[in-house]
């Protein structure tokens, strides 16, 4: 009987080994479908990025927003993009796109091919954008604004409206929206074109730089391989310096800093925290200085204005004043973020912000001035246990939540809380997982919670939207998380004209934007606390010659994340040099 | 023989019924509304976020009445169709199990299997000797009490992050894509090595105890005493303890199956290694209720056949319950 066992696990043994091996050949099988390199990526050239895909590389569909890095950008592109850092748009499938009447005209570029050879014609534009009429699309709302119909001729496109067109929108729209060959997504079904994948890789057809290489469906890495005949080299002299690049998947946040650390990531855009402690040497940023990073987005403190004391503004600008924005920004993110203005608005705004109001009505940090104004309106401290009580006498104990995990985040609001007390209101500090935390948002039942769901763009107007939008519904999406009904209706009727006034109208723009401003700094819907960076952190060893606020020229936003490629992103690596080339 | 698997049958169908069910129930369970979180993501304007609402949950079936989405998910798993990805839409749940389960099954098969034999070889060698008593036994009850994660960190803080011996990631390098090269298997092996190893290690404590207190309770058994004084050979009284004190250890094998499962789970997310953890973790984040149902599904189903199959090796291990079968 032993002799037999023995023989059972020898087997077994051996079935171990086997397993390794077929499972191996499982993993290959399953992973290699369009892969096109057997052998390892020359280093000198591939770029290798990361800090954008949380999961499989699983949809290359450009018109939804869930897409892997490069979908849109490297791949597919869009009529303009837009340079945030030098506030102007710039024309790229199109040559220029201007309002005649109540249509914008664009003139499509001549000589654009897909890189199946065939042309770029304006029927690929109409098509690209009708797809917002099919239920389900992200850009359904241009359809339910303004836009009637879509006319071709030749090489131009005519978007034709109806009304006075939402102005501001229709700019985002223009760097946002990516065009599709119609010659093959007309093949697609409604569903695919909206929900779907798109992932065939035969059919991964754009205009951009970059076609499909290899990792579609894996949760490795993505591969992009340089093509030739984009039509930017002939028409604007940009060529690509990389014959690859790789873009890989976030793991935990220490492995992928020692992958960087380690000279396997050249351009990361994870959040590192104490990256501040690497930067020097071979880790460049953007800025040489505080805040290294730009920003991307304002992170909000959001109160519930529905609930009581948190309805009253005056309590609301009391807890404002009593947060120490800056103990954030040095204990807590050491010092690779901002401190952000009292209204909320990116430093790429700051021709939009009316300073002289800004610094006249803000709220600044000062214990004093918050007890003042929390005694001035009536919060005392009537059972003496060092927190301030409601007017009716009935305890203060405010629940602040950010996700679980978000470890940044959640040492922040420790901080709020701790520095909270000192002005006599008790803020406790909670965890719910992020879409526990979603929820609690959504339905209106939180107290405070803390947001940054709105992202750098070409107009302040969607901040404003987020804060001032009207109705609210019974859940509450995307915006005005707050509830905030204080001021009536005025701050959103202001928005929504805000909407219809033309960009080149700078004038008219500039007094709208000083009113809504107002409303921000007078009543506090949320408060801004800092700017969360655009993270970006480089490593030279092989590649030179990234976005820098000095170098010349290379003011580009040095991100792959979404929305940033067809922003200047594309130029950023456009301009990178492999180190010791040329 | 017929009759006894009959019966295994039945209540290995049972059982996956009722984990069926429960697997059904969990997620749902869990508080916040999958398509919010979704739309949150999408980061569309505020005009089309409301409208996606109502599309994406009627296109999941979500405004359904619960029973009939438990209808329709067993409708569904008949079929071999586990529904659609919430966290990833767009792509199925199959697709995704598909491609990360070979990398679960590459570190758990082989790290179950070897750890069962060398933490059972070293067992019965350590039972009754004193310097190896001595020294493996508080070895495998410190690695039998390790967490898998802990032990997953420090294997990668030492042999990735210190000594770069292995990498730090992933399951190949980021120049690689899978290929059938000795470069790839290459990468593979020594991406694949430090989260096999932290499985092996607590799995082998436990194994290594289990056998050592199995043997010394067989060599007081009477037959032993009784070999030992006829003078037979020490070897040849282990050769007997240890067939003895095998069977145990079979059903222990079993129970652990799903320990083990978990503790894969764990190590994979440490090392960002993409199998079924990294999954279920996504699932769990963005209450994927159908990849969670289906992730639980394949662990089920991967236990109770696992369990199958260690039942019908225990008839042809023991001639004991053959017997019985029997009838003789």
């Amino acid at each position: 009987m032993v002799t037999r066992r023995r023989g059972i696990q020898g087997g077994i043994a051996a079935l171990a080994l086997v397993a390794v091996l077929a499972v191996m050949s499982l993993g290959v099988g399953g992973a290699s479908a369009g892969s096109q390199s057997p052998f390892a990526l020359p280093r000198a050239d591939t770029l290798y990025t990361s800090g954008t895909a949380w999961g499989p590389f699983a949809s290359f569909n450009p018109l939804r927003s869930e897409r892997s890095p490069g979908t849109v950008g490297l791949l597919y592109e869009t009529l303009l993009r837009y340079d945030p850092l030098a506030d102007k748009f710039i024309p790229w499938l199109a040559t220029n796109g201007k309002w005649v009447g109540k249509s914008y005209v664009v003139t499509l570029r001549s000589g654009v091919t897909w890189n199946d050879g065939k042309p770029l014609t304006a029927a690929d534009v109409k098509f690209s954008f009708e797809t917002g009429k099919l239920e389900g699309s992200q850009y359904s709302t241009m359809w339910k604004t303004g836009l009637t119909s879509i006319t071709t001729k030749g090489n131009v496109v005519s978007f034709n409206f109806k009304g006075t067109p939402n102005y501001q929108d229709w700019d985002t729209n223009m760097y946002s929206i990516p065009i599709v060959p119609k010659h093959i997504w007309s093949g697609y079904s409604a569903t695919e074109i909206t929900t779907g994948n798109t992932s065939d890789p035969k059919k991964m057809v754009g205009t951009g730089p970059f076609k499909y290489g290899a990792g579609a469906g894996t949760s490795g890495t993505l591969q992009w391989n340089r093509r030739d005949g984009w039509w930017a080299t002939k028409a604007l002299g940009k060529k690509m310096p990389m014959k690859y690049i790789v873009d890989i998947h976030n793991t935990q946040n220490t492995a992928s800093l020692q992958n960087f650390l380690q000279n396997k990531i050249d351009l990361s855009n994870n959040f590192f925290p104490g990256v501040d402690k690497v930067i020097g040497g071979k880790v460049k940023t953007y800025f040489s200085k505080p805040p290294y990073m730009l920003s991307a987005n304002t992170a909000w403190l959001v109160p519930n204005t529905t609930k009581k004391p948190l309805d009253d503004r005056v309590f609301r600008r009391a807890l404002a004043s009593s947060i120490n924005v800056n103990r954030i920004v040095t204990a807590d993110y050491g010092n690779i973020v901002a401190k952000a203005d009292p209204t909320g608005l990116l430093p790429t705004w700051s021709k939009w912000i009316d300073k002289a109001q800004s610094k006249k009505l803000g709220f600044t940090y000062s214990v004093t001035r918050a007890k003042a104004l929390l005694a001035g309106a009536g919060y005392r401290d009537a059972n003496g246990d060092g927190f301030v009580e409601n007017k009716d006498g009935s305890k203060i104990d405010l629940r602040i939540i950010v996700p679980n995990g978000w470890s940044d985040w959640m040492t922040a609001i420790q901080i709020i809380a701790d520095s909270a007390k000192d002005a006599g209101i008790k803020v406790t500090p909670a965890y719910p997982d992020y879409n526990g935390l979603v929820d609690e948002r959504n339905s209106g039942k939180f107290e405070l919670v803390i947001n940054n769901d709105k992202q750098i763009g070409n107009t302040p107007y969607t901040y404003y939207d987020y804060l001032f939008h009207l109705p609210i519904a019974e859940t509450q999406t995307f915006a005005n998380f707050a509830r905030f009904t204080d001021a009536g209706a005025a701050p959103w009727a202001k928005t929504l004209a805000l909407n219809k006034v033309k960009t080149s109208d700078v004038a008219k723009a500039k007094k709208l934007h000083a009113e809504i401003q107002k409303y921000i700094l007078d009543y506090l819907p949320a408060i801004p606390l800092w700017y969360n960076g655009m993270w970006a952190q480089y490593n030279t060893t092989y590649w030179t010659n990234f976005p820098t606020s000095t170098g010349a020229g290379l003011q580009n936003t040095p991100s792959m994340w979404n929305g940033y490629l067809n922003m200047t992103g594309i130029d950023a690596l456009a301009k990178l040099k492999q180190k010791g080339g040329t | 023989m017929a009759r006894y698997l009959a019966r295994k049958t039945t209540i290995y169908l049972l059982t996956f019924f009722v984990a069926v069910s429960i697997d059904f129930a969990i997620p749902r369970l869990m508080p916040g509304d999958p398509v919010a979180g979704l739309i949150s993501r999408l980061q569309a304007d505020s005009t089309a976020s409301q409208q996606l609402h109502g599309f994406f949950t009627d296109s999941f079936g979500l405004n359904e009445p619960l029973w009939k989405q438990y209808l329709t998910f067993w409708r569904g798993l008949l079929h071999g169709d586990l529904g659609p990805s919430i966290a990833y839409v767009g792509s199925t749940v199959s697709e995704l199990i598909w491609q990360a389960l070979p990398y679960t099954l590459a570190l758990l098969i082989p790290a179950t299997v070897l750890s069962y034999i060398a933490g059972n070889r070293v067992g019965a060698m350590a039972a009754r000797r004193k310097v190896l008593d001595n020294t493996v036994l508080p070895a495998a009850y410190i690695l039998t009490a390790t967490p898998y994660m802990w032990l997953a960190l420090v294997l990668a803080y030492f042999f990735a992050f210190r000594l770069g011996i292995f990498p730090v990631s992933g399951a190949y390098d980021f120049s690689l894509q899978p290929a059938w090269t000795w470069e790839f298997a290459r990468s593979f092996l020594a991406h694949w090595f430090l989260p096999f190893l932290t499985l092996f290690l607590v799995a082998f404590g436990g194994w290594a105890i289990g056998m050592r207190n199995l043997i010394i309770y067989e060599l007081e058994a009477e037959y032993a005493n009784y070999l030992q004084a006829l003078g037979a050979p020490e070897k040849l009284v282990r050769k007997y303890a240890y067939g003895n004190a095998v069977l145990p250890q079979m059903t222990g094998l079993a129970l652990a199956l799903g320990a083990v499962v978990g503790g894969a789970l764990v190590t994979e997310i440490v090392f960002g290694y993409p199998g079924m953890g990294s999954l279920i973790i996504t699932a769990i984040q963005n209450r994927d209720y159908f990849l969670l149902q289906g992730i639980f599904l394949f662990i089920i189903l991967g236990v109770l056949i696992a369990n199958f199959v260690v039942d019908i090796l225990y008839v042809i291990v023991d001639p004991r319950t053959r017997t019985g079968l029997q009838g003789s």
